[in-house]
């Protein structure tokens, strides 16, 4: 059997993926998983502009149309220093918004807004009659900006019912001081149009924008995954391709010397080149997995190497086992790949693995006292697996067991 | 022949597999059996069934011309018959649907003799025979809805399919060998719930109470008392 499986393992250090979605890969083809990122940071950053253009439009009209209006009329006003303290108030509210908005951080919205809408309320009474529909009333055009940045990233129906507040309580000044002329109406009705619209554009475009910048790396991340998991498919077929010609090859060199009659059924080397190679047969049927599991890759790595030095080695999966730490796997899977590296004749590897345990079992012949191989040195003592070795005389029994804590 | 050594009319065996050489090995392994005699052999179950009705065991290849056969499995194990499927295809998922369609033992080709042979035995007197690569299925089965095994039942069927040596599994746990096989057997009797009904169901649960291997109640509700699994008398 000349055929030498050594040359397609694939080195121990190569990277597997871990498991569809979160995928790790050193593949040719596969990009970096980092490179589509999380969605949400996605569209946090895309959202940035938004927010950036809504902040700025608040503080500037604040300060462009707010400011020179009101003090254009402060010898008017009935309580100029009210309206003042207002003003600033609603400054101080906007820079802070502002700062936590540009800075990604969460803002309370419903303090904010209470305070917004009590300046609303506190304006709307210094200003008096005369000023109500004048630039002097700053709080008509310029306040829904700073509603605006008080729910930024809410829902939209939290900004709507905030301007409903905010022209409820115009019409309610309105009413209270007999301003209900229909003329007085209908500019009521203008200046909420007017000032109410142009937020609500620029509120349900960001979301709009922010929601399709998610979706599309939400898209990416999953082809990505995809992709890298594929790639890993195709190389897992390609590698078992290859090993599988080289078993056939192999296995079919025994046959045809069979055949021939040039190989002896009765001669002890002849039955043993038959049962490797129908073991190594039967382990390649046995890989029914499309992107290997890293512990089973190596013991099948183990399985193959030992298989080179004349070993029939069955090696049986029962179940998936789920995503372990390179420590647990290296506590499961060292104490079976050393021991199986001193064993003789045959030997039989199982794993069964479930979602809170894995269990690897070998089991090879116990050729008895005079052997020379003595038990392996004890695994590192790991809380979470535990080892187990033992010979009966008539088997080396080796066990390792991991268990969900 | 057997009958003129033990008086005990030896059990009948058909075998329906599409490969004549599987089939001639098979044969040859059952040859070595007195208890046992191959009454006909080809690859439709119903033409093999027509020429050996009496059969008391059907062996059953599972893939027959490219084709998975678990319906057909079901339909003969809703009949009556006992039916060892024996396959290449050990996936755990196979086994275990094999099981709930009513076959009374599932038997991996390259188990070989010694578990054939046991498995028809078994098989022909109702009772259970779980060979090694089957307790694996057994134990990792991750449906849902699988049957509750008790902590000594699951350790036994995994030290079994790791080890492949009841022997060495009583040594493990410090038990006897007929315990192990208790244990074992008490879980694939279990399995009898799982899938659908069929009269090879009935008749292995039934001869497992008779034989004192589980109590009827424990069938009954056998879910809340898994914990139970002192070995019976």
């Amino acid at each position: 059997m000349s055929a030498d499986l050594g040359t397609t393992v694939d080195p121990p250090a190569q990277r597997w993926p871990r498991r569809p979605g979160a995928v790790t890969t050193a593949y040719p083809g596969g990009a970096e998983p980092d490179a589509a990122g999380d969605p949400a940071a996605v569209a946090r950053a895309s959202d940035r502009g938004a927010r950036v253009a809504a902040v700025a439009i608040a503080l500037a009209w604040h300060l462009v149309v707010g400011l020179p209006g009101q003090l254009a009329a402060r010898s008017q006003l009935p309580a100029a220093p009210l309206a003042g303290a207002a003003w600033l108030l609603v400054a101080g509210i906007g820079l802070l918004a502002g700062h936590r908005l540009l800075r990604a951080d969460p803002l309370p919205a419903a303090p904010l807004a209470g305070l917004l809408l009590a300046c609303d309320a506190v304006v709307f009474a210094a200003v008096g009659d005369r000023h109500l529909f004048a630039a002097a009333n700053w709080v008509w055009s310029g306040l829904g900006w700073f509603l605006l940045l008080a729910v930024w990233g809410r829902r939209t129906s939290r900004l709507l019912l905030l301007l409903a507040a905010h022209s409820a309580i115009a019409l309610a000044t309105l009413v209270a001081r007999g301003v209900t002329a229909p003329a007085d109406l209908a500019r009521f009705a203008m200046y909420v149009y007017g000032t109410s619209s142009l937020p609500v554009a620029v509120f349900v475009g960001a979301a709009a924008i922010a929601g399709m910048a998610r979706e599309r790396a939400g898209t990416a991340a999953a082809a990505l995954a995809v992709e890298a998991e594929r790639a890993a498919a195709e190389r897992a077929r390609r590698d078992r391709q290859a090993r599988l010609a080289l078993v056939s090859a192999a296995a079919g060199e025994v046959l045809d010397d069979l055949a021939q009659g040039r190989a002896d059924p009765g001669d002890p080397a002849v039955q043993r080149r038959c049962a490797t190679a129908a073991a190594r047969l039967r382990r390649l049927i046995a890989e029914s997995d499309d992107v290997p599991d890293p512990l089973l890759h190596e013991l099948r790595a183990a399985a193959d190497l030992a298989e080179c030095g004349g070993l029939a080695v069955d090696l049986v999966n029962v179940g998936v086992p789920p995503p372990l730490p390179v420590p647990v796997r290296r506590a499961l899977a060292d104490p079976l790949t050393t021991e199986l590296a001193g064993a003789r004749d045959w030997a039989r590897l199982t794993v069964v693995a479930g979602p809170d345990e894995v269990t690897v079992g070998l089991v090879t012949p116990d050729r008895g006292p005079g052997d020379g191989s003595g038990p392996p040195a004890p695994a590192v003592d790991d809380e979470k697996v535990d080892h187990v070795y033992e010979r009966d005389g008539g088997i080396r029994w080796t066990q390792t067991r991991w268990r969900k804590r | 022949m057997a009958e003129a050594v033990t008086g005990v009319p030896p059990v009948g065996v058909a075998i329906v597999d599409d490969h004549p050489v599987v089939i001639d090995g098979v044969r040859a392994w059952l040859a070595t059996e007195p208890r046992l005699r191959v009454l006909a052999t080809g690859d439709d179950p119903d033409e093999v069934l027509r020429a050996a009705p009496e059969a008391d065991v059907l062996l059953l290849d599972l893939r027959l011309h490219g084709r998975m056969v678990l319906d057909r499995l079901a339909e003969l194990s809703a009949a009556g018959r006992r039916v060892v499927v024996y396959s290449e295809h050990t996936e755990p998922a196979t086994m275990l649907a094999a099981l709930d369609a009513g076959a009374v033992a599932f038997l991996a080709k390259h188990e070989g003799r010694e578990h054939c042979v046991a498995t028809v035995l078994a098989a022909a007197q109702d009772r259970p025979y779980v060979p090694p690569a089957l307790a694996g299925a057994m134990v990792g089965d991750p449906r849902p809805d699988r049957p509750a095994l008790s902590d000594k039942e699951r350790e036994a069927l995994l030290l079994w399919f790791q080890s492949m040596s009841k022997a060495s599994v009583a040594r493990r746990m410090r038990i006897s060998e007929h315990t192990v096989k208790q244990y074992v057997d008490r879980a694939r009797i279990k399995y009898t719930r799982a899938g659908r009904p069929a009269r090879t169901k009935a008749a292995l649960l039934a001869r497992a109470i008779e034989d004192g291997l589980v109590r009827p109640e424990d069938i009954g509700i056998y879910r809340s008392h898994a914990a139970a699994d002192r070995p019976t008398p």
